[in-house]
């Protein structure tokens, strides 16, 4: 058996080359923490420049609701413009010249009066700072009508509780690893599964059409090794760069987290949770197969192609075949169950969210195992018998 | 010592393959690369495969590397069967074409080594032989530089030490000086001729008649998949009724 040689030789070969190392080491450390890291920090400063934003209001009214425009006028943050023309308030938020109305009817006084609802219509552009605009101005809204039903109350000697028909105690039983694992454990096969792929794209194209475009191909082939030690050799090694790239990535993703100054302490605790040795285990279990599932058919794609050029063209398209499932995945609602742990990658997607959340089933995870692991023996058998037909080595 | 018997490939045609060949073969299943052709190479003599391009030689030179399987006939080299005995077949033979066929990220000794390891060849053995072909081939002062920064001289040594360092037996050079300079085509010539002197069966593909002339003892020429003369050069040069070696062999292909 010489699939040991081969395998040395090609990992040296593929490991020299820039392209793999970029591909397997440098992206997933560096793309992933500092994609969440910029993603994260943009998105907190947007929100707290939305609160800390003076907003500018205009009021329309404010004759009919004196006590509702003052409070507007002596909260903080906010500047009212007097003088607008009516018909053109639409235009002026849509310019964000200021950022919203608040237009009140001439029946405001009347139906107060009469314990009615008064109507107020608050103009505003929802696409802007992530709805606080709008939080800020019915937080205004809702403190006057809250003191308004207080005083209704006491008008009618009626005790405020009386609002309230049930007391609801909401006793959340998840642990706070199965809600952080919930929420964000969608995200976590993302990584693996596309970083994984990613990690064995350059290595599978290189060994397969790349040893063509060279001419190595017929040295390899003329020498004693058999054709299952040479496909063997070169599957295991864009296996070792999948899974190696992987892990790459989920280290990058736990490094950048725990760097992360914002994150509270339990949440950090429940990922020192999430990476303990038995889910860590669990999760390079799916990592492998799942790896020898990409590697297989990467490779016997790249064997096919006549060119690395060829490779690229039939390869890429895999990517958003293979992005699919996991999105499928993330989405809520989509369990994991009898079906879904026989679909390939889809499966993996769900049974590393479970996993992470802490809340696996046993048995659906053998069979997310028995499929992940059915399927790679049967890829790596395809390529072997692939590499095997000379239509396909010698296809030009 | 290679024998081939009544050999014939076949290679099927796929509909992409049909569009490019043209109309007369918008029917045709197969395309037959090789047809029915016989001939023998001995120890200690060049034995040259002439014909122009397609005419059938890289299929047989790979049918006797054991790369492609023949779909008729049969091929013997050191007296084991090229589909039966393939792996004794491949540990026999070193395979070198015009392309240096290197990886470009290894040093000439890791290259060198690579091949040494899946002959299976001993470490002292190994040590011994890459001493004496570093001497003779003077590549002591690259190799352990990226094959990537050598130039084509240092290349095309570094691919002759790689095909020679297990000294198989049976040498089968497909059309090995194809796209080189003259001073690299000599010192391959150079090679061919040396593996005769040291007794090597040596198979030998051009579509150069001078290289023929140059060094072969034997030459078969190979058309369309079919032999048109098998036998020694002097026979050859004795019958030829064309002034030179070109003309004699289109005379020959195209006047049957």
């Amino acid at each position: 058996m010489k699939i040991w040689i081969i395998f040395k030789k090609e990992l040296k070969d593929i490991l020299r080359d820039r392209r793999t190392i970029m591909m397997m080491i440098v992206f997933p450390l560096l793309l992933a923490p500092a994609l969440i890291t910029v993603v994260s920090k943009v998105q907190m400063m947007q929100m707290k420049k939305a609160q800390e934003k003076k907003l500018k209001l205009h009021f329309i009214g404010k004759e009919y609701a004196p006590n509702l425009y003052q409070d507007f006028v002596s909260s903080e943050r906010i500047i009212m413009i007097p003088y607008l023309q009516k018909d053109s308030i639409q235009h002026y938020i849509q310019d964000e010249f200021i950022d919203a109305v608040i237009e009140v009817s001439s029946h405001y006084n009347l139906a107060l009066g009469q314990n009615k609802k008064a109507s107020i219509k608050v103009y505003f552009k929802g696409s802007d700072s992530m709805g606080i605009t709008k939080k800020r101005v019915e937080q205004i809204i809702k403190e006057r009508e809250r003191f308004i039903i207080n005083e209704r109350m006491a008008r009618l000697h009626l005790d405020i509780d009386i609002m309230d028909a049930f007391e609801i105690d909401r006793v959340d039983i998840s642990s706070s690893q199965e809600k952080i694992g919930k929420a964000a454990g969608g995200f976590l096969p993302y990584i693996f599964i596309i970083f994984g792929f990613m990690g064995a794209m350059y290595p599978g194209l290189d060994l397969g059409a790349g040893e063509k475009e060279r001419g190595t191909l017929e040295t390899i082939l003329s020498s004693p090794a058999s054709r299952f030690d040479i496909v063997m050799g070169k599957f295991l090694v864009v296996l070792s760069a999948a899974i190696a790239t992987s892990f790459i990535a989920i280290g990058g993703l736990y490094l950048a987290v725990q760097q992360f100054p914002d994150i509270p302490v339990e949440i950090l605790q429940v990922i020192q949770d999430v990476l303990s040795l038995k889910v860590f285990l669990m999760i390079m279990g799916l990592v492998i197969p799942v790896s020898a599932f990409f590697s297989a058919i990467i490779l016997s794609l790249s064997i096919y192609a006549k060119s690395f050029k060829e490779a690229q063209s039939i390869v890429a398209p895999l990517n958003i075949i293979i992005i699919f499932p996991a999105i499928i995945g993330t989405l809520p609602g989509i369990e994991l169950n009898h079906t879904t742990a026989l679909i390939p990658v889809l499966n993996v997607s769900l049974a590393a969210k479970d996993l992470v959340a802490g809340i696996i089933d046993p048995i659906l995870m053998a069979e997310v195992y028995g499929s992940l692991f059915f399927l790679a023996g049967l890829s790596i058998w395809f390529c072997v018998k692939w590499f095997n037909r000379e239509e396909t080595i010698f296809r030009n | 010592m290679i024998e081939i018997k009544s050999l014939s490939k076949e290679f099927k045609l796929t509909k992409q393959h049909r569009r490019e060949l043209g109309e007369s073969f918008t029917d045709k299943k197969s395309i037959r690369a090789v047809n029915d052709i016989s001939f023998s190479c001995k120890p200690g003599q060049i034995f040259g495969l002439i014909g122009p391009n397609g005419a059938g030689k890289t299929t047989t030179l790979r049918m006797v590397a054991t790369m492609l399987k023949p779909t008729h006939g049969s091929i013997s080299v050191c007296g084991h069967d090229t589909v039966h005995a393939n792996q004794q077949v491949r540990k026999k033979i070193g395979f070198m074409t015009g392309q240096t066929a290197l990886y470009d990220r290894l040093t000439p000794n890791e290259m060198v080594q690579y091949m040494a390891e899946l002959h299976g060849m001993k470490k002292d053995l190994f040590f011994q032989r890459r001493q004496s072909l570093f001497d003779l081939l003077d590549m002591h002062d690259f190799a352990d530089r990226r094959i990537a920064r050598l130039s084509t001289g240092m290349k095309q040594k570094t691919s002759i030490a790689r095909t020679i360092i297990h000294d198989p037996e049976v040498m089968i050079f497909d059309e090995p000086t194809s796209g080189l300079d003259v001073m690299t085509s000599r010192a391959i010539m150079n090679l061919i001729r040396s593996c005769k002197d040291d007794g090597k069966t040596v198979l030998f593909s051009t579509h150069r008649m001078g290289e023929i002339n140059q060094v072969c003892d034997h030459l078969a020429i190979i058309y369309n998949g079919e032999l048109y003369f098998n036998g020694s050069l002097n026979v050859f040069k004795e019958e030829m009724t064309q002034p030179t070696f070109e003309d004699e062999f289109i005379f020959r292909v195209e006047g049957k």
